[in-house]
């Protein structure tokens, strides 16, 4: 809202200078955009609880309570009239008073032609383009007043009249910007005896448009249901100033008002001259509303005291009635109030101008200790720590993704990732299933900077419609596994990197990971790997956790990777690694060992498609409960070995609790464990 | 029985000693020899001199004592000299680059809403988290914004193309802010209430300079018997001198929210002019940083507390907002694009 401030000082009487002015406003609740000194402007916001503030006057009222100066009403007449023949006289029906609680009309002889540049450039000062004497005097009002007005040229209305009812099913009107509107039975429209000729607060109809040849306008000036009018404007895609305050809400009490000044405006400027009375229809007349407003309620909300004097001048200057009451007052609302429903706004009326700097610094009384916090922020920043300290950096990503990035990730192969019903673009359609291709996005962006390495890591929601939201971990890497060295040469990463990772970050959480070959469309086949919990209480079930594995290059360059390098990423379910791992922080320290560990190297020949995990597992499976861990620590294929064999070799340590092993009980365990090694897996020893 | 005689004798020999002693090996056998607790000479003296007679013992003691400390003291230096005489190791140069091991670093918008969860511990707070998507009544309705209420403009709202029913609720919009946790907390729970909620919020905002359609928020609420704006105010001046530093000053100013009232922007003194006026805050002195003011009735009525017997505060904050008010970033999309070159230069 622009306010003209030479406008402004017509309607209160204003003691300070305008870049006061604008601070004060600021104060009171109107932000300042901008202050126009050479044009004596100030742009304020207007929230959308004070439709009254899109007006002139409603700002004079609050520079009235701000400076408690006097607020002037503008001219509204007496109007002089003429009287008016059969043929200069309409009627008005109101066939849908829900719509229209109110409709004030007004025929006016007219001489239609440019304004007068005082009203001109008052218009152009206030941001509207003027038009002609009788369209800018009606916006003049709607400025002044607040009241939005129409003119309609009065020879088109079929039957000299209007009515105001809902709009017949396909009824066709086209608006004053040109366009042909299809109308629904919902929308309110001004029609005359015939057809529809404006959409009620919203827009005009062009067939009515005020012209150059026009004689005689029937002025409107009427109260709108504001939902009828959103829902009209939403539905037509129409923004207009007029519907802007219908919505919002209007004074249902200022009709009759805005008729009176704009016939003083069009006398002033020889535009015109009203024929016959105002037409004022109002079904139903509104009681004013009356709200208590309780002393000792005030400092309860604000923490201050506001003397008596003071909230009576406050209200007094706003425009509010004030009577005593037992406690407090009656306070009677005026109509342009329309946010003003009960106690607590009036509250904030006192306080608003008694001054928030006023309002003292204390804190609310501690009276017992809350929970803390909420175990989830605990998991993000457990797999935060791990995942930073070993070289991984923090990246957010927009958890709404392009659907042809989201396509190779899921949430599971054939079921469609959840879409947004008004994205704003189809750059933002769906919400990802995955963290990886927000990671993967961002590992493009880094290299297509120069930037070679990446670790990048994400938490965060992942969306389906089956589980809603689920909150996981993510990581990519791409480059070096460890970096170039004076001393020698670094290493790229690869799946061993990645998996020691993943393997790390489930050991932070108390949870044990198996890894089994995973085949998925974007990842690549013998490189990835679905990661499992082995669960204590579940026996042999495993909970799934995610997977870890080798991105496909193809899915990589459908998002504009140009790299050689692979992209290794992992993703796990952060809900599942707490939930199965427990409370890792609960701990019972268990006893150092006292006693010596025995360690044996074992070398074997096995097929060499044989896991890694089976080995282990049957070792585990023959070894007695001294064997404290296994090792791997040499794969090897090539001479020495035969075709499709590999030499493996694990260091295992054996200890026990209570005493030193002697050489006969390690010797007896590897006894066993080569037997079940060879009975199990054809494993030679070497 | 000793004697000044018998320490000087001791002395003189271990002088002899440490002079042909050659190695570390040998000047180990003359420790044993002289200091070994079990077996040496020395303490074999000052065990004797409780057995002199007393008018002796103390310049005994004294003489036995003095040896005592000399032959350690010797004995140190001769290592140290056949340490520094014996084969040098090859020099490495030290000012060659160590093997850096990588440190990733927490992003800035954690590190920042890890601080704001912090101060908030600290005054005694509990940390909430919710759904990011949302069910109508929790987003707008029991917020005090009926159907068709002007204020649901404010927050351009991004739905669900199809509503998710999950066991909590009926999923159909993007939160537009964590104000939902807050009805459900209070809908479980009686006052007095304590919380704040971080987390994720959406709106239909393109992108810009200043604006992300994804972006963090922290809200908190206060509610029990007795809480004014006076408390909302002494703990926002708190969290600003927190985040701000010592010196920040605040201020309010009226504004409007369906589910507070009075409602109100919290100012700071303007981080770059602190107060004096500049292009940053538009030559006001102070920056706009977040909403806050007492809870509205009508959101106390639609979760069963008496509006009569509890009041309460609620605000809320945009991180990004506070990030770039304190890390002077002047692009809002630099914290979504995960560059490493921003990233980087973050503390760990």
């Amino acid at each position: 809202m622009k306010i003209v401030v030479p406008w402004l000082r017509e309607l209160v009487e204003i003691p300070v200078g305008t870049e006061r002015l604008a601070e004060q406003l600021g104060l009171c609740g109107f932000e300042v955009t901008d202050v126009d000194l050479a044009h004596d402007v100030i742009d304020v916001e207007i929230t959308a609880n004070r439709p009254d503030c899109l007006s002139h006057l409603g700002l004079a009222r609050e520079a009235a309570a701000a400076f408690d100066a006097p607020a002037r009403s503008p001219d509204l007449g007496p109007v002089d009239r003429v009287s008016a023949a059969a043929d200069t006289t309409a009627a008005v029906r109101i066939e849908d008073a829900d719509g229209c609680p109110r409709y004030a009309g007004q025929v006016v002889r007219v001489k239609v032609g440019p304004s007068p540049s005082w009203l001109a450039d008052r218009l152009t000062a206030a941001g509207v383009r003027p038009i002609n004497t009788i369209v800018d005097v009606t916006n003049y009002v709607m400025l002044e007043l607040g009241q939005p007005m129409h003119a309609f040229d009065f020879a088109t209305l079929a039957g000299r009249e209007i009515r105001v009812r809902r709009a017949r099913t396909g009824e066709r009107l086209r608006t004053l910007d040109g366009e042909m509107r299809t109308l629904d039975e919902r929308t309110l429209v001004i029609a005359d005896a015939e057809r529809a000729q404006a959409v009620a607060g919203v827009m005009g109809g062009a067939d009515s448009e005020v012209s150059g040849a026009t004689r005689l306008v029937l002025l409107e000036s009427a109260y709108f249901d504001p939902n009828s009018v959103r829902r009209a404007g939403r539905q037509l895609g129409l923004k207009t100033e007029a519907s802007a305050r219908f919505e919002r809400g209007a004074d249902p009490a200022a009709q009759v008002a805005a008729i009176e000044r704009a016939c003083v405006l069009l006398a002033k400027i020889g535009a015109g001259e009203a024929v016959g009375p105002v037409i004022d229809c109002q079904p139903a007349p509104r009681a004013a509303r009356e709200v208590t407003l309780r002393r000792s309620r005030i400092a309860r909300i604000l923490g201050f005291e506001v003397g008596d004097t003071e909230v009576e001048r406050i209200l007094r200057r706003l425009g509010f009635e004030l009577a005593p009451a037992t406690d407090g007052w009656r306070v009677t609302v005026p109509t342009f109030r329309v946010d003003v429903t009960r106690e607590i706004d009036l509250i904030e009326e006192a306080g608003r101008h008694a001054g928030y700097d006023r309002v003292p610094a204390t804190f609310p009384k501690l009276t017992r200790l809350e929970a803390g916090l909420d175990s989830r922020i605990g998991w993000d920043r457990l797999a935060r720590r791990i995942l930073t300290a070993v070289g991984f950096s923090e990246s957010m990503t927009f958890a709404f993704i392009e659907r042809s990035a989201a396509a190779p990730f899921g949430p599971d192969a054939g079921e469609p990732p959840v879409a947004i019903a008004n994205p704003l673009s189809e750059t933002f359609a769906v919400l990802r299933p995955s963290l990886l291709p927000g990671l993967l996005d961002a590992v493009v962006h880094n290299r297509r900077r120069e930037r070679h390495d990446v670790r990048l890591f994400e938490t965060g929601a992942c969306f389906s419609a089956r589980d809603a939201e689920a909150r996981r971990v993510g990581f990519a890497w791409t480059g070096a596994a460890l970096a170039d060295h004076w001393s020698g040469r670094g290493r790229l990463v690869d799946f061993f990197d990645a998996k020691g990772v993943v393997e790390a970050l489930c050991q932070a959480f108390g949870v044990t990971a198996d890894f089994a070959p995973l085949e998925a469309p974007h990842l690549v086949r013998g490189r990835s790997a679905a990661v499992a919990a082995r669960t204590q209480a579940s026996g042999p079930t495993q909970v799934a956790l995610g997977l870890v594995g080798q991105l496909m290059p193809r899915v990589a360059s459908a998002r504009g990777y140009t790299g050689a390098d692979d992209i290794y990423v992992a993703e796990l379910d952060l809900a599942a690694l707490a939930r199965l791992g427990g409370a890792v922080e609960d701990v019972r320290a268990q006893a150092l060992a006292r006693h010596p560990s025995a360690v044996r190297d074992l070398s074997i020949e096995v097929d060499d498609t044989l896991p890694a995990a089976a080995v282990r597992g049957t070792i585990r499976g023959a070894a007695p409960s001294t064997l404290a861990s296994i090792q791997e620590f040499d794969r090897y294929r090539g001479e020495g070995v035969a075709a499709g064999r590999v030499s493996l070799s694990l260091r295992l340590t054996f200890r026990d609790p209570e005493r030193t092993l002697t050489e006969a009980d390690v010797q007896q365990a590897m006894d066993t464990i080569v037997a079940a090694l060879a009975a199990a897996h054809r494993a030679v020893r070497r | 029985m000793p004697s000044p005689e018998s320490i000087e004798r001791v002395r003189a020999g271990f002088l002899e000693d440490l002079a042909r002693a050659a190695s570390e090996a040998d000047l180990r056998t003359v420790r044993d020899r002289y200091l070994s607790r079990k077996s040496g000479l020395v303490p074999a003296l000052l065990k004797a001199v409780a057995t002199a007679p007393a008018d002796e013992r103390p310049r005994l003691g004294r003489l036995a004592n003095e040896l005592k400390q000399k032959i350690e003291a010797a004995l140190a230096g001769r290592v140290q000299a056949l340490e520094a005489a014996g084969p040098a190791v090859e020099a490495v140069d030290v000012t060659l680059p160590g093997r850096v091991p990588s440190v990733g670093r927490r992003h800035p918008l954690t590190i920042l809403r890890e601080r704001i969860e912090g101060i908030f511990l600290r005054m005694g707070y509990e940390v909430l988290e919710g759904p990011e998507l949302e069910d109508d009544y929790h987003n707008f309705e029991a917020l005090n914004m009926p159907p068709d209420h002007p204020a649901r403009d404010m927050q351009d709202t991004l739905y669900l193309a199809q509503p998710i029913v999950s066991p909590t609720h009926t999923a159909t919009v993007l939160r537009t802010h964590t104000s939902g946790m807050q009805i459900r907390y209070m809908e479980t729970h009686q006052p007095p209430v304590r919380i704040i909620a971080p987390g994720r919020v959406y709106r239909r905002d393109n992108l810009d300079l200043t604006h992300t359609p994804m972006f963090t928020q922290v809200e908190g609420l206060v509610v029990a018997e007795g809480v004014t704006m006076a408390d909302l105010k002494g703990t926002l001046a708190a969290l600003a001198r927190e985040l701000f530093g010592p010196g920040t000053a605040v201020r309010f100013r009226p504004s409007f929210f369906p589910y507070t009232e009075p409602s109100a922007e919290l100012d700071i003194t303007c981080t770059t002019c602190r107060g004096s006026g500049c292009a940053v805050c538009k030559r006001s002195g102070w920056l706009e940083v977040l909403g806050a003011g007492m809870v509205h009735p009508a959101v106390f009525e639609a979760v069963g507390y008496d509006p009569e017997r509890f009041t309460g505060f609620a605000f809320g904050m945009g991180v990004e907002r506070v990030a770039m008010v304190k890390y002077g970033v002047d692009d809002i999309r630099l914290f979504y694009e995960s560059d490493l070159r921003f990233l980087e230069q973050f503390p760990s």
